[in-house]
């Protein structure tokens, strides 16, 4: 062990994290995103990735240049250095690990919270009622849709959705929306989306309501395929639900 | 008298002790499934009632069994003022009867679990087949909730027991100079409560399968099939053990070191599994009382989780994880711990900034107290308990980046000797790199809004669990093969196996990230067909993990019975169980053996761990 091989390693690690900022910064790995909330969370996963990314490469410099330089062809001969601690590298890592920390807890941890806070607006408040294995909508002064398939939501509309289980404890998911809530019997939990251009599960998959939570054998098929329509357009599919 | 003379004759069969076990558990079972049915059907209830019939007479039953199979003879006896008449068995007999030795109880954990490991990983590998298309393939849609649920929770008792069980028990009394557990026959009764455990999982099939998984939320588990009684069941009798055995690994710790050996000394695997048993002692017994409010809600019309009679179906989430989380620090800190120490002895070099790691880990330890409900970021938190949970999660990062530079600064200008147990013991840290970062985007509310409950989850979990706590357990198998068996094992095949399994695990789970970021939801049998193509990627990798495992178990049974004579110190190792021949004697060291050095000392010329009374100073 010299100071070169930690220059060596200072310089790889540098290099890979280069790599790795330019894969994560660019790389779409991303589901389609349905409004600015979604793009926010995005933001905050791709921010999330790219403060991992110089942990990630530190770690794995000093894995395998260790592996490589620090290697002996079978049995060592001798021991190495007698190197209990180091009181600089320790407190560095320290205060390093505990600053990182304290970033992500502050932002996007109670940023991401706020925003949440913030985005509870409502101009139209739906029911959501889970049950085993359907989903079953109430639109304001409308009589409750049951075991919805095909769902329409207008365009540029903040929406409420009440969320609640007549049997077991199902999760109401808008994967393009990045929302989530539980569907859990005895309770209203509200999610609040704010929908904005038209789009449709044809178009994307993501582009549904889905059960997230173990609910039993029709699980994974308590889904809803929805498509966020012009307002008339709504308006008229509303109305032809009603009369149907 | 024929049937007495017979009865005493069965202790010298080879299968004795289990047949007697068996024997009293039916007259057990018998008599408490009867009373359960005369209370009932005094009750004017129907009497015969498959679950509460199975509830009453499982308790007896256990009961009987733990009596019939060792507890009478080498406990109850005495407690009655009857003569005692016990002696311990040698040869391969010994592994199946109630034996107090910690070695053999070390053995037959690892041998269960490692059993049950590989019976849960054939489920694993027809849930792939499942997955290799959005559609059908396999199964139902019940059927695959019920392998997928069998797999679960088989995997989280095997992650729960196989290190600490197999072991903490193997290794820890020779680590601090023992010569036995404190409590030697708690000690067989752990092992012989978890016995039950695997047999009450496969007979879940013959009670019509469970589908809730291995978190098994009510209402869910108080409505579906009679399989979830006997899962109840299992994981309350595991929770017996996992306590019985916390006490008896606190006490051993704390009491039983050798003359010289401070806490101050103690080797990082021994801290890990005395950190682990202190939360499995104050944590296990929610899970048992979440498990049997479960119960109690199903089969005798309680409504602790039933919101329309007043109860609550979060305040099961609530038990649940007060435990739970605390408990995958127990499935993946031994692995963490075991990891270190292999790295310490093959880098040859002072384990780096000790006193930190033993911080990080006991930081760890009491943080775990407070995170539970980062399971539950969706299930309708106040924003007080967001903020609260957030908080506390994040903080973990700082205590478990102190394991992290524990391994590495110990690894940097090591004398690197690259055998088997360090290259998984490095495999280790690297998983659980991926794992650990994995679970800042799951702490953080915002983002885990959308991850929550898909397979981003899924991957996160299985690097962390399988990634440090199964990848340590194969570490330690390579690692004390030889103190265990007292032979060689293959280094080529080892070799082999573990660049397969590290192949097969990364081309398995990676992919899963990307498939829940991008709408798979976890625990289902079909998925957007778009999904298709990382899934088939994941399913290949799954099918060649699985493989792998053929080498290991050819390697393993080969050099256990013909694998050349191993030496007592084959790592020139410094800790205790090193300076005992391999295999130990009962009671592990020919003398009493003296700590009078830090364990770690590599590179100081002179430096000394422990010396055995009247023996030659080992250098190492």
């Amino acid at each position: 062990m010299k100071p070169r091989d930690a220059y060596a390693a200072f310089v790889i690690w540098v290099v890979l994290t280069a790599l790795g900022e330019a894969f994560v910064l660019r790389a779409n790995i991303y589901p389609l995103a349905g409004n600015e909330f979604a793009r926010d969370v995005d933001d905050a996963f791709r921010l999330l990735m790219a403060l991992a990314v110089p942990v990630f490469t530190f770690v794995v410099t000093v894995l395998v240049y260790s592996l490589l330089r620090f290697r002996r062809n079978g049995e060592p001969a001798e021991d190495g250095p007698p190197i209990h601690s180091h009181r600089g590298a320790v407190w560095g890592w320290f205060a390093v690990t505990s600053g990182l920390t304290l970033l992500v807890m502050v932002h996007p941890g109670f940023t991401g919270l706020l925003e949440l806070r913030e985005s509870r607006h409502q101009e139209m408040v739906v029911a959501v009622q889970a049950a085993q294995w359907s989903w079953n909508f109430t639109f304001p002064g409308r009589s409750e849709l049951e075991k919805v398939k095909d769902l329409k939501l207008p365009t540029d509309t903040k929406i409420r959705f009440d969320v609640t289980s007549r049997d077991v404890v199902h999760s109401f998911w808008l994967p393009m929306y990045r929302m989530k809530i539980d569907a859990v019997p005895g309770r209203v939990n509200s999610v609040y989306v704010a929908t904005e251009e038209a789009v449709s599960y044809g178009e994307n998959v993501n582009v549904r309501v889905q059960c997230a939570e173990l609910c039993g054998t029709g699980h994974p098929r308590m889904q809803v395929r929805v498509e966020v329509v012009e307002r008339p357009e709504f308006d008229a599919w509303l109305a032809e639900q009603e009369a149907g | 008298m024929a049937a007495t003379a017979l009865i005493a004759r069965t202790r010298d069969w080879a299968f004795g002790p289990i047949l007697r076990g068996l024997l009293t558990g039916l007259v057990g079972f018998s008599l408490g499934a009867g009373f359960t049915a005369g209370v009932r059907a005094l009750a004017g209830a129907d009497a015969i009632a498959f679950g509460p019939v199975i509830f009453g007479g499982y308790w007896f039953g256990l009961a009987g069994w733990l009596l019939g199979v060792g507890v009478w003879r080498t406990w109850a006896r005495e407690w009655l003022g009857m003569p005692v008449d016990w002696t311990m068995r040698n040869g391969w007999q010994r592994y199946f009867d109630f034996t107090t030795d910690h070695k053999v109880i070390g053995v037959q954990y690892l041998v269960t679990f490692l059993g049950m490991f590989f019976l849960a990983g054939l489920l694993a590998m027809l849930m792939r087949i499942e997955h290799l298309t959005g559609g059908q393939v396999l199964f139902s849609p019940s059927q695959y909730n019920y392998v997928m649920s069998l797999h679960g929770i088989t995997m989280i008792f095997v992650a729960v027991a196989a290190v600490i069980g197999g072991f903490g028990n193997y290794a820890v009394p020779i680590m601090i100079g023992a010569a036995d557990m404190a409590y030697p026959r708690l000690n067989a009764l752990s092992y012989w409560l978890a016995a039950p455990v695997p047999v009450l999982l496969l007979a879940t099939f013959f009670a019509g399968g469970f589908d809730a998984g291995w978190t098994s939320y009510p209402p869910l588990a108080v409505e579906n099939r009679d399989g979830q009684i006997l899962f109840n069941l299992a994981f309350i009798t595991l929770g017996l053990s996992s306590i019985a055995g916390s006490i008896n690994f606190i006490v051993t710790v704390t009491k039983l070191r050798a003359r010289g050996l401070s806490f101050g000394r103690l080797p990082i695997f021994v801290w890990g599994v005395f950190a682990m048993s202190l939360l499995g002692f104050f944590f296990t017994q929610y899970v048992a009382a979440a498990m049997m409010m479960t119960l109690l809600d199903r089969l005798f019309g309680m409504v602790f989780f039933d919101a329309a009679g007043g109860g609550d179906p979060l305040l099961y989430q609530h038990i649940f994880w007060f435990y739970s989380h605390p408990a995958v620090y127990i499935m993946g800190i031994p692995g963490l711990a075991l990891a270190l120490e292999v790295i310490t002895h093959f880098s040859r070099k002072p384990l780096f900034a000790y006193r930190w790691v033993v911080g990080g880990i006991l930081a760890i330890t009491a943080l775990s107290a407070v995170v539970w409900a980062h399971h539950m970021f969706t299930a309708g938190l106040s924003d007080i308990e967001l903020f609260f949970f957030v908080t506390t999660t994040e903080l973990i990062s700082i205590p478990t980046g102190l394991i992290f530079l524990g391994a590495l600064g110990t690894i940097w200008g090591g004398r690197l000797w690259l055998r088997t147990p360090m290259l998984f013991a490095l495999a280790v840290i690297f998983n659980f790199l991926i794992g650990g970062l994995t679970g800042i985007f799951l702490a953080d509310v915002f983002t885990d809004i959308h991850l929550q409950d898909t397979f981003f989850v899924v991957a996160h979990f299985h690097y962390t669990i399988v990634g440090a706590g199964i990848f340590g357990l194969f570490a330690g198998i390579y690692y004390w093969f030889p103190k265990i068996t007292g032979r060689s094992y293959s280094e080529f095949w080892a070799k082999l196996h573990f660049w397969w399994m590290f192949l097969g695990f990364n081309m398995t789970f990676l992919p899963m990230f990307w498939l829940g970021l991008n709408g798979m939801n976890r625990r289902v049998a079909s998925y957007p067909s778009d999904l298709e193509a990382l899934n088939v990627v994941a399913s290949l990798g799954g099918f060649f993990l699985g493989a792998g495992f053929l080498v290991f178990l050819a390697n393993i049974v080969v050099s256990w019975v013909r694998g050349p004579a191993a030496s007592a110190n084959p790592w020139r190792a410094r800790t205790l169980e090193w300076h005992t021949s391999s295999p130990p004697p009962v009671e592990n060291f020919e003398s009493e053996p003296e700590v009078v050095g830090h364990p770690y000392d590599y590179g100081t010329p002179g430096a000394v761990h422990a010396m055995l009374a009247g023996a030659e100073e080992e250098g190492g």
